[in-house]
């Protein structure tokens, strides 16, 4: 687990006076928003039928790359998440795990109808209605499916809102976190539980609120089982036939 | 046995075998059967053995509650005669138990599985009759016709609110999107917690 005394660090709020008095600091970091916002990599979990309008958002004809958005293949380097289309119970579990193992600044999109209200899917018992009950979700493109050009016009708002430090959802999910997990706990079952520590993270970012425990939580760390580490071995066959 | 050539033809003289199959032509490449519940697994074995209806393709479920039965449709394919037959029988819905046809079929483990989540007719000698696509569903079968799936929905999810600006200040003009009110769905956040967590 991460041990929050290790590495302080502080994320500086937007409107917060700059530490020490130094003028640049500031400058310094509208500067780092500023290159954020030009250095996107997208992960996107291809869930339901939206995938299918990223091909030529990312290729020749409207070419995202010129933006500096260009897809990611692990989430562990990857700055936006993708959600493109309906979000099944099972596949939500996923895109959580999906979402808590990516590194902050983290940015999460919903493309499509399904993800703002279940779409054409609001009567099915098997789909999640409302994705940001679940996680933060700082920009929707709403459609079915939504053009090219509403994606590439929906990734330019979220590039101005990061350049403008306004895509803070990730933080939100720090702040608020006892109100996700509730949500989460609530459709997944009480004994849910991902493999990241959020709590603690969210007291490494020095973002832990007083919304971030609650009695949500406190189910959670009731139940909650410690991590082990993998078993670490070489090749498919058991230890046994190694040795003979 | 005759030679018999033409495909409705050969198909009659095994279907003289069986007792009581109801048949009914729906086209020139399709035929209905009707047929006992009992007599259905015997059907089949003479439709494989002896008219090369080798492909299961599928086996569909209809509920009917006011007959208080399920239909389960059987769909044959036959490369020799290029005819497909659905053998249609009637179970009871309750307690909805069935033989499983896994030994004349291989493929009918699946259906028959798919079938027992979301009808919950069990198939009895069925290989597997665990969950298969609905895992994490602890719910009712999902298909059956008494499960509303909207008062689920409203139950386990909440809806969005959209009350844009725009939409606002038509309202205060008098104007505005009329929703019947049955069909105005917003969220129950602001409500107690007692009706939310319903």
């Amino acid at each position: 687990m991460t041990d929050d005394t290790q590495f302080p660090v502080k994320i500086e709020q937007p409107g917060q006076v700059a530490q020490g008095g130094n003028v640049f600091s500031r400058v310094f970091d509208e500067l780092t928003a500023f290159c954020r916002s030009r250095s996107l990599f997208i992960l996107h979990y291809c869930t339901g039928c939206g995938a299918i309008e990223l091909p030529p958002a990312m290729t020749s004809r409207f070419d995202m790359e010129r933006l500096g958005i260009s897809p990611m293949v692990s989430p562990r380097q990857a700055d936006i998440l993708l959600i493109t289309g309906y979000v099944s119970v099972k596949t939500l579990k996923r895109v959580m795990l999906t979402y808590e193992q990516m590194g902050s600044p983290k940015y999460v999109i919903g493309i499509c109808s399904c993800t703002v209200n279940g779409g054409m899917y609001w009567q099915s018992y098997a789909t999640a209605k409302k994705l940001n009950d679940y996680m933060p979700v700082d920009l929707y493109i709403a459609g079915c499916m939504p053009r090219p050009e509403a994606v590439i016009t929906g990734l330019r708002q979220l590039m101005d809102n990061i350049a403008k430090g306004e895509a803070n959802g990730w933080q939100d999910y720090y702040r608020r976190y006892d109100y996700y997990l509730g949500n989460q706990q609530r459709l997944f079952g009480e004994t849910w539980q991902t493999p990241t520590d959020v709590i603690a993270e969210a007291k490494h970012y020095d973002l832990f609120g007083p919304e971030t425990l609650g009695k949500h939580t406190e189910l959670l760390l009731q139940h909650q089982k410690p991590l082990e580490a993998l078993e670490m071995r070489l090749g498919l066959d058991a230890p046994e036939k190694v040795k003979s | 046995m005759n030679e018999a050539h033409l495909p409705v033809e050969r198909l009659s003289i095994i279907l003289g075998e069986v007792k009581d199959v109801r048949v009914s032509q729906r086209g020139p490449r399709r035929t209905r059967l009707d047929v006992a519940a009992d007599a259905l697994p015997a059907l089949l074995e003479l439709l494989k053995g002896r008219a090369g209806f080798v492909h299961l393709s599928a086996i569909s479920c209809v509920d009917w509650p006011k007959d208080g039965q399920f239909e389960l449709v059987y769909h044959l394919w036959s490369y020799e005669l290029d005819l497909l037959v659905s053998a249609h029988t009637r179970i009871a819905r309750d307690p909805g138990v069935y033989v499983s046809v896994y030994d004349i079929y291989h493929p009918a483990g699946f259906f028959e599985r798919d079938i027992h989540e979301m009808y919950g007719v069990f198939f009895e000698g069925a290989p597997d009759m665990e969950k298969f696509i609905l895992t994490e569903w602890d719910g009712p079968p999902p298909m059956r016709k008494e499960f509303d799936s909207e008062a689920w929905v409203n139950d386990h999810f909440d809806w969005q609110d959209y009350r844009p600006d725009w939409l606002l200040e038509l309202e205060a003009q008098g104007g505005g999107i009329v929703i019947p009110p049955d069909e105005q769905r917003f969220s129950r956040r602001g409500l107690p917690e007692a009706e939310d967590e319903s």
